[in-house]
């Protein structure tokens, strides 16, 4: 019960933080800096150093020339072998530990105020030796800054699945010169308590911000709903059943797009081959899809059907991200649950911020342009996506990309429309008085008077969803 | 862009002039320890290394100057000025472009129109020295090479705009408050307490371009004296001298950078200049002055007495070349209360290789104020 809490928790602050967009600040330097970037796979881990060439020359010593990668090939051994000596990890206890060096290669970087160069990265593995905790030990790193004291080596975790690190990346520390001391402070590295729980919570959090990062995914479920409260109003005249019915319909439409995408989200991170590039573009023309139904439906009744195909697509998207993490068998199980139940509540929390407007808007004469602007909209943008993704790079797939800052600002908006209109109802109402008895609609649901009185006034036009037998 | 109008830079030529002799006299070891212009300086206070290097030369003259520049503030442009009293206010300055700054505190100079920026002169004159390419003369100088940076590829983090000034606590005789200006590659900080100058330091220079070039009809060469007496004392140097002196390490940059306060090594490194001949100490102490000398010259001239008084407790080191013009070339003059670095370093914005320096004080750094 208490973790349950405790979930419930972590998911509320995640779904505050994704939404206000938290970011940590940068820190500036202009000397170009080291990277040490541990990645953490249960009894042993590698680390991804990257290591300016300039530095790492002037420090050991060995003739890289301008750094190109013919002079790396030709020195290899040699700088391998100097990072070894300078990289030795020790466990608390004083065991040390076993590391190998490989997969030096040159590559071009850039820090803030640094202007690029060069830099060598390598790729470190680090063993524990029997019987050590792999989670607590002294880095024993000094390349480059044994030498040059005024170098800073920035060390942080990433992927580590039972630490709680996904897809991010977690400062543990800076190597650097202690002024007081003259020493190079060894770095302890603590990655803290591990557990399947953590990096459970962690796949929950990854699933949120994949919905909430993915602009595509976001469009997607939007364009899906805008015709939804139209099938509550066609509703309306069966009377008070219809939010029942809306709601079922919603639910087993967002349940069968997940059914969808977990089963090619557990193919796809178990190796089924899942080629990009397709599959971005059927994402894209799943939108375009989505659009066109919500201008004229072409698949109304189906949309359970159709949701579970399009699911089918989304969740080849997502398993790329799964496959990337190197996951054992109980890991990748929990992390398939959780990385899933982070995409349903970010789900879930669209549909309760978007819905409710909706539902109050689709009852005036502002829904129907509402909806075809928007639909219009997400059309253009899945075009442009479209042709993005078969290899035509255009103005509109930038611009939707870089729409994703702008969805809260819409949610607030559409809800101001929907309180104004709600008031302006609210008042006609205590205007006009009790209901006349030649009403053509039954009225017992408050907000649908607007549409009454509009229906009373030829002059202008009135949404009506068709009758699903209609199609 | 916003550029420091002319008169801000009138009395270049006049200063250069009037001060040589006294750079001069301390090149040739005849080194002033009684201020000749002072309103009643404490020598008293600098016979021991933990005594402040305090002076009350300036009381009065610095209050007055910042009331007289204040008045000329529209009441928004006050309020950007007057900032708290705190050390993490003090602690807000930097050595990097704008964009890359720890949030300088403050009022921006882009926000000072012709008549103000004049007052702002006026009253950076009165806490500044005379002497030609230190005090009022550098701060112009380094204005000027950064507006060249910004006129030669840089962006608009760079240029004289992008200078702060900030007033820590209220000016006046009474109480503790600290005068801030700064922006890339550049930090006054003088604290008062009760009228005195209780700390001039952290102080930083640094300069893109290095060596002489022109901006504004105005040719500049600032940090030039600091790097020709420190090389000074290199080249004055034996074998053996210079053996003591250099140090293990590669130095790239600072150690005591901006950000890492109050974290003086406990161990001093290099050559002891007690342990120096008389003419090489006076080139120890010529080269501190480059720096001490950026204060108003009543103020240098206690401080520099102080360091005086320290002088044969001092180390120098260095390490890299002793020419002090090659990337990686880096000397420190490390005393019971000065420390002083001048590391080269490769060109960021501009090809060539450009200083960063820096000047602290171990007991007097931020007025003192630890916490």
């Amino acid at each position: 019960m208490k973790k349950l809490a405790v979930a419930a928790l972590t998911v509320l602050v995640g779904v505050a933080a994704l939404i206000l967009g938290v970011a940590a600040p940068a820190s500036a330097h202009v000397l170009p800096t080291s990277t040490v970037v541990l990645e953490v796979h249960g009894d042993d881990l590698d680390a991804q150093l990257r290591i300016p060439v300039t530095d790492l020359v002037s420090a050991s010593g060995i003739g890289l020339g301008d750094g190109t990668a013919a002079e790396l090939a030709a020195h290899d051994d040699e700088v391998a072998a100097y990072i070894a000596r300078h990289f030795e990890p020790e466990s608390e206890t004083g065991g040390a530990w076993t590391v190998s060096v490989d997969n030096l290669a040159i590559t071009t970087a850039e820090e803030s105020g640094t202007s690029e160069y060069q830099a060598i990265t390598a790729a470190a593995h680090l063993v524990p030796p029997d019987g050590a905790d792999p989670r607590v030990f002294d880095l024993g790193y000094d390349v480059v800054v044994h030498r040059i004291v005024t170098h800073a080596v920035l060390v942080s975790v990433r992927n580590d699945w039972s630490g709680g690190v996904v897809e991010s990346a977690r400062g543990l520390g800076t190597i650097r010169l202690d002024t007081v001391t003259g020493e190079i402070a060894p770095l302890a590295v603590d990655l803290g308590d591990a557990s399947a729980w953590t990096g459970f919570t962690s796949m929950v959090s990854l699933g949120i911000s994949h919905i909430r990062e993915g602009v595509d995914h976001q469009l997607f479920l939007l364009t899906l709903l805008l015709p939804a409260p139209l099938l509550v109003a066609a509703g309306r005249w069966a009377g008070p059943t219809v939010p029942r019915t809306a709601v079922t319909r919603i639910a087993s439409i967002t349940v069968a797009f997940t059914i969808g995408h977990s089963v090619t989200l557990a193919l796809g991170a178990l190796g089924l081959p899942a080629p990009q590039q397709l599959v971005e573009v059927l994402i894209a023309v799943s939108i375009l899809l989505a659009a066109v139904h919500a201008i004229r439906p072409i698949f109304a009744g189906r949309e359970v059907v159709v949701a579970a195909g399009f699911g089918l697509v989304h969740g080849l998207a997502f398993s790329a991200t799964l496959a990337g993490l190197h996951l054992s068998g109980g890991q990748f199980v929990l992390s398939l649950f959780g990385f899933n139940l982070g995409i349903e509540l970010m789900q879930l929390v669209v549909v309760a911020l978007v819905l409710p407007p909706l539902i109050v808007l689709a009852r005036t004469w502002a829904y129907r342009p509402l909806r075809l602007v928007a639909a219009g909209a997400t059309g253009v943008a899945a075009i442009g996506w479209l042709a993005q993704r078969v290899g035509f790079g255009n103005p509109i797939a930038s611009a939707a990309d870089g729409i994703e800052g702008v969805s809260l600002y819409l949610v607030v908006m559409l809800w101001i429309a929907a309180l104004i209109v709600f008031g302006l109802d609210q008042h006609w109402r205590f205007l006009k008085g009790p209901l006349s008895p030649d009403a053509r609609f039954s009225t017992r649901h408050p907000v649908s008077l607007g549409i009454e009185r509009l229906e009373q006034n030829p002059g202008q036009p009135v949404e009506r969803a068709p009758h699903p037998s209609n199609v | 862009m916003h550029t420091i109008p002319a008169i801000f830079r009138s009395k270049r030529v006049l200063t250069r002039v009037a001060s040589t002799a006294v750079l001069g006299m301390l090149l040739t070891g005849c080194t002033t320890t009684t201020p000749t212009t002072s309103t009643g300086s404490t020598p008293s206070a600098t016979a021991t290394s933990t005594a402040a290097a305090t002076t009350t030369a300036n009381a009065g003259t610095v209050v007055a100057a910042t009331e007289a520049f204040t008045a000329t503030l529209t009441s928004d442009q006050l309020a950007s000025l007057s900032q708290e009293y705190t050390l993490e206010n003090a602690e807000a300055w930097s050595n990097l472009p704008q964009a890359m700054s720890r949030n300088r505190v403050g009022l921006q100079l882009s926000e000072l129109d012709d008549s103000q920026l004049t007052a702002l002169g006026t009253l950076l004159q009165a806490v500044t020295g005379t002497t030609a390419g230190e005090g009022y003369d550098e701060i112009q100088q380094l204005l000027n090479a950064d507006d060249y940076i910004a006129d030669n590829g840089g962006s608009s983090d760079y240029g004289s705009g992008n200078y702060f000034i900030a007033f820590l606590g209220t000016p006046s005789d009474a109480g503790t408050w600290e005068l801030q200006f700064g922006g890339h590659h550049f930090a006054v900080a003088n604290t008062y307490t009760d009228g005195v100058l209780a700390g001039a330091t952290p102080s930083f220079r640094g300069v893109e371009p290095f060596g002489t070039f022109e901006q504004d009809g105005e040719t500049n060469a600032p940090l030039e004296s600091e790097q020709v007496a420190l090389a000074a004392v290199l080249a004055s140097l034996s074998t053996d001298q210079l053996a003591s002196a250099e140090l293990d390490s590669v130095y790239q940059d600072l150690v005591l950078t901006p950000g890492n306060d109050w974290a003086f090594p406990t161990a001093s490194e290099g050559v002891q200049v007690g342990s120096l001949s008389a003419d090489q100490k006076a080139l120890v102490l010529a080269a501190i002055a480059t720096y001490v000398n950026d204060i108003n010259d009543a103020d240098a001239a206690t401080i520099l007495a102080k360091y005086e008084s320290e002088l044969d407790e001092t180390y120098v080191s260095y390490s890299g070349g002793t020419s002090l013009t090659e990337q990686d070339d880096y000397i420190r003059i490390d005393g019971p209360s000065v420390w002083i670095e001048f590391s080269m370093q490769r060109g960021i914005v501009l090809s060539g290789n450009h200083p960063h320096s820096v000047w602290r004080d171990s007991i007097t750094d931020y007025g003192g104020t630890q916490q």
